[in-house]
């Protein structure tokens, strides 16, 4: 555990500037419940900790206008149990309510948890340091390094979007939630502020998985915002894992749905668990617009999602699951009154 | 013989656990405390060549680092820092410091370099050396297989597993005025004692061991820690106290394990449908130099009075830490294997597969040719037929299926588990100023045996139960054997019933013809004594006094299942509901009937906790719980509590706990057997069981997932 100094800046503003006057072995901490793990696995070694939860404002929930907006510290328990979010939105608040703990959800931030970082057994726990033990190569750890997890035990690892350098699942259910429902996210840097879509601020791990956020260095993200849409109410979060909580997707769905009688006018679909990024299902939405949602239209549907999709040595059943994760998530969804 | 049910108290210690102020080891507070961090080896198997710890040295607040050059030499494997690296994770330095986040850096930056060497990870890979041990045999199995009308045969896999209770293996250690004293969660203060001082080269005489809680061990706290001597001998190098908490990691890569077992098992049954002849071939996992046998035979042979039975065992020695005892070391996987192996046999005869365990009844042990001492395996069946309703159990499979697809499936299957007993030297002392104080072997594991003491106690004697002090786990208050086996209640059982009868001689003795009022404490006010004590010792059915002296040695004095004249086991039966979800296959455990045999039940409320805990721990075996090696790498990979996937509170429904509570009329006074162990025997098979009920699918190997059932 490295020495790093600690500051506690009281506005949004301070605390882009202590970053750059800190230099780039910061990082922005909110709740802690990625960071401090990651300190203690000898993964993140920052020289200095910019506490962001002094910032007085900066968690507030806004559901009135054409759009929702989740200030970043908001805590995702706050955010799930928003009565407007859980009846309009039942997608956001069953992704974030899913989510690890109560006790985490309690401290975890809205706006810190886009940036959790993969739970790939090699990458956590493979620093050699004495929290974890194991010795793995890992480029996303050390650019470079190789990847234990391909060729290894990688029924966790991604089907959808690996690269020959990395088949690290992206973790999280909230930004999956997200980016079904095409949200955007507000950042604030030392060049100001500026709005991306969620769909931009995941990156492929491609050569160079070490890089996995659009985000420049001191960018903090300061709110999410999600358009309205009448989808929201035929909406679900479905995750499938290992227990029935505390525990990360082996695959899921985030699924809305625009219907005028039995026929899907638009499908929103991502997909959790299974994939490097939080995945849009675009080949998905295609297929289901126009249709009659039957079951058998819901499974062609989650088959396609995973048409592209490429499995490992033990993960080839997350194809299947994921196809059935989603096709039962329509169904949930389409049952569920507009 | 104490006929009458016990009745149902309260746990001494909830109040405390409930408000989060028992004390456990890690949490003495100790004037001058240092912290210290291990530095775990990063190569699976090798020498170390150098071990470099100027980096360490410059750390602020780091006070000192031992490596395996401060250590005494020793014959065989040494519980200490070594320079020959058996398995990935084997300490390497230790680093003691004046903060915890010094010690933790200091590790951090201790740089060890290896010679490594070729090494063997799994049971299955290239190297992996097979021992046989003495095979199990009675009657003649191969010739009741060869006449059998019916057969079936199948192989089942359990995985390697650890235990995980919720309290980290820790060390605390104390030296002043040359007396050594250890603050440490374990099931074996005498074998700690021992052993440390064999390792440090110490007298005995001069060592302490204090374990006065310890938050759930299950077997991992049996043996020696391998941080233990390691802890102490800084301690008496510093001349200041020293406090190791281990990080999970390295308590995955450094404590015992359950070893990975495999399970050949084939099942003759004669034209009338009666099971005659049982083939089992069983190994496990081993590390190079262990020795937990593979005693995989101890409850198949014990549960249907099958006269022909061949077994044999063996070890797979690869390059590991030790494997130990895990909750039902044996009949875990052993039962898990056997009882699928009748489901499968009563699936194939057509017949149900509670009538056919009934139709079943042990008497005797084949092993031994001994009678079993009380085996009401047939009350556990029937009382949990009748509870959960199997009567209407349909006998196909796939034939329960709610509106919406999920498949619903009900299984049974029972377990047995060995009633062992240790050996005792007890005292008890009651005074006339309300107190009472009694020492004697044990450790508080959570199971509750302050509660059993304080219950067996209350029901002998009158004393005061506030003023009640039960000294367990403390090698200065009495000799502490192991506890583990099952063992305590019965081993207690039998120290409280002889202390009692020897006080209430004493007190004959002391108050003569006179008639005094008032309760024993009262008594001895009124004759002016301030107190009285005893002095007991105890045996197991058998045993000489040579068991003593093991006792005292802080050695294994134990005794059972097989008695001079008998044999002993408890017995259990499960039966479970599983649902199966139609699309993605999760399966979901929403009931749970468990009946057990464990003779007189001394403390019901603690015995029914035992008991749900057990099937706790097999629905996340049978479904969850597998700890991982890369064979590339070696060592765990899953080795935390997010990816060793324990069940969570919402896995787990109902769970109806009940027991025959009849005596057994020869193990001893009370009629106790032992309950911890075999609570969860058998409860994974069942779960097993249940899934072919529903599906039609059998798994053969835990753990049981999704994508098995996809």
């Amino acid at each position: 555990m490295k020495p790093f100094t600690y500051a506690r800046p009281n506005s949004a503003a301070e605390a882009v500037k202590a970053f750059a006057a800190a230099g780039r072995d910061a990082r922005y901490i909110a709740g802690g419940t990625t960071l401090y793990d990651l300190m203690k696995l000898g993964i993140e070694r920052p020289e200095h900790l910019i506490d962001v939860t002094a910032i007085r404002g900066l968690d507030r929930i806004e559901t009135g206008g054409d759009r929702l907006r989740f200030e970043a510290l908001a805590p995702m328990s706050a955010v799930a149990a928003d009565p407007v979010v859980g009846r309009d939105y039942p997608v956001l608040a069953e992704a974030l309510a899913k989510a690890a703990s109560q006790q985490l959800r309690n401290m975890a931030t809205v706006g810190g948890n886009l940036l959790q970082r993969t739970r790939c057994l090699y990458f956590r726990n493979g620093a050699g340091n004495p929290s974890s033990v194991g010795v793995y190569p890992c480029n996303k750890r050390e650019p470079g390094a190789g990847c234990a997890a391909i060729g290894g035990l990688d029924r966790g690892q991604a089907v959808l979007g690996q690269s020959e350098a990395c088949t690290a699942v992206s973790p999280g259910d909230w930004p999956v939630a997200l980016t079904a429902m095409d949200a955007a996210v507000e950042v604030l840097g030392p060049s100001g502020a500026r709005a991306i879509p969620i769909a931009e601020l995941y990156r492929l791990p491609g050569a160079t998985p070490h890089l996995e956020f659009m985000l420049a260095p001191g960018e903090m993200i300061t709110a999410i915002t999600v358009p309205k849409t009448p989808a929201g109410r035929r909406s679900t979060y479905h995750k499938i894992r290992d227990r029935e909580s505390y525990a990360f997707a082996l695959a899921s769905a985030a699924v809305a749905l625009e219907m005028e009688g039995e026929r899907v006018t638009r499908a929103h679909i991502a997909l959790g668990g299974v994939a490097t990024r939080p995945w849009r299902a675009t080949e998905a939405e295609q297929m289901l617009a126009g249709q009659p949602l039957t079951a058998a239209v819901s499974l062609a549907a989650g088959r396609a999602a995973f048409a592209g999709a490429r499995p490992g040595r033990h993960n080839g059943f997350k194809i299947e699951l994921g196809a059935r994760t989603v096709a039962d998530a329509l169904m949930i969804a389409a049952r569920r009154s507009a | 013989m104490p006929a009458a049910p016990f009745p149902e108290r309260e746990r001494i210690d909830a109040r405390d656990k409930v408000l989060g102020a028992t004390a456990y080891a890690a949490d003495i507070p100790l004037p001058g405390l240092l912290y210290a961090m291990m530095v775990p080896a990063t190569t699976p198997k090798g020498r170390v060549e150098t071990v470099a710890v100027e980096g360490a040295m410059q750390v602020r607040g780091v006070v000192r680092v031992l490596t395996a050059f401060d250590f005494p030499a020793l014959p065989g494997p040494p519980p200490t820092p070594a320079t020959e690296i058996a398995y990935r994770g084997q300490p390497v330095a230790l680093v003691v410091a004046e903060t915890l986040e010094a010690a933790i850096e200091g590790a951090e930056a201790v740089r060890a370099t290896y010679a490594g060497q070729a090494f063997v990870p799994l049971i299955d890979s290239p190297g992996a050396a097979r021992e046989l041990v003495q095979p199990k045999k009675a009657g003649n199995a191969q010739a009741a297989m060869a006449g059998a009308a019916t057969t079936i045969e199948a192989s089942y896999v359990s995985p390697a597993q650890h235990h995980n209770p919720m309290e980290m293996l820790s060390t605390t250690a104390v030296w002043r005025d040359g007396k050594l004293t250890i603050y440490e969660g374990t099931q074996s203060a005498s074998l700690v004692r021992a052993n440390v001082a064999i390792a440090l080269h110490l007298d005995p005489a001069v060592v302490e061991v204090k374990s006065a809680q310890v938050g759930g061990a299950f077997g991992q706290k049996i043996p020696l820690q391998r941080q233990t001597p390691i802890v102490a001998l800084a301690a008496i190098l510093i001349g200041r106290p020293v406090k190791l908490v281990l990080p999970r990691a390295q308590i995955f890569h450094n404590a015992v394990f359950r070893p990975k077992s495999r399970h050949q098992v084939a099942l003759g049954a004669d034209a009338g449908g009666k099971l005659t002849a049982i083939r089992y071939d069983a190994d496990h996992q081993q590390s190079r130099k262990g020795t937990l046998e593979p005693g995989y035979h101890e409850s198949p042979p014990r549960m249907y009075g099958v006269a022909d039975y061949d077994g044999t065992a063996a070890h797979v020695r690869i390059d590991t830490q030790d494997p130990g005892a895990m909750r039902a070391p044996y009949p875990h996987p052993a039962q898990f294997a056997f009882e699928s192996a009748v489901d499968e046999l009563a699936h194939k005869l057509g017949r149900d597969p509670v009538a056919f365990r009934l139709a079943h009844q042990a008497t005797t042990d084949p092993i031994s040719g001994n009678p079993l001492s009380s085996c009401f395996l047939n009350d556990c069946l029937t009382e949990g037929a009748r509870r959960f309703g199997w009567e209407r159990r349909p006998i196909a499979q796939g034939a329960m299926v709610e509106p919406d697809g999920t498949l619903v499936g009900w299984g049974v299957a029972a377990g047995g588990y060995p009633a062992n007993v240790s050996p005792t030297i007890a005292t008890l002392r009651v005074s006339a100023d309300g107190r009472t104080r009694f020492a004697v072997a044990g450790h508080e594991m959570g199971q509750g045996i302050r509660t059993v003491i304080a219950q067996l106690l209350q029901r002998e004697l009158d004393v005061d139960p506030a003023r009640l002090e039960i000294a367990i786990g403390d090698t200065a208050a009495a000799p502490q054997h192991t506890t583990a086996s099952s063992r305590g209640t019965v081993s207690v059982g039998a120290a409280v019933t002889a202390a009692a009868a020897k006080m209430r001689a004493a007190m004959a003795e002391l108050i003569g013809q006179r008639s005094i009022a008032g309760n024993i404490h009262r008594q001895l006010a009124t004759v002016r004594r301030p107190f009285l004590q005893v002095e007991v010792s105890t045996l197991g059915p058998g045993q000489d006094a040579g068991a003593l002296d093991r006792l005292r040695a802080g050695a294994r004095a134990a005794a059972g299942p097989e008695y001079p004249q008998f044999t002993s086991f408890s017995y259990i039966a499960h039966f479970v509901e599983v649902r199966v979800e139609p699309s993605t296959r999760r399966v979901r455990v929403p009931r749970v009937v468990s009946i057990a045999d464990c003779g007189r039940v001394v403390s019901p409320r603690t015995a029914a906790s035992q008991v749900r805990g057990g099937v706790v721990w097999a629905i996340g075996a049978a479904l969850r719980e597998e700890t991982e090696v890369d064979p590339r790498f070696g060592g765990w990979l899953n080795a935390d509590l997010a990816d060793y996937v324990v069940p969570v509170n919402a896995d787990i429904g109902d769970i109806d706990v009940g027991f025959v509570d009849r005596p057994d009329p020869l193990f001893n006074a009370v009629g106790s057997k032992g309950l911890g162990e075999v609570a969860m025997v058998g409860a994974a098979a069942a779960i097993a069981n249940a899934v072919f009920h529903a599906t039609g699918t059998r798994v053969r190997k835990m753990p049981l997932r999704i994508e098995d059932l996809l």
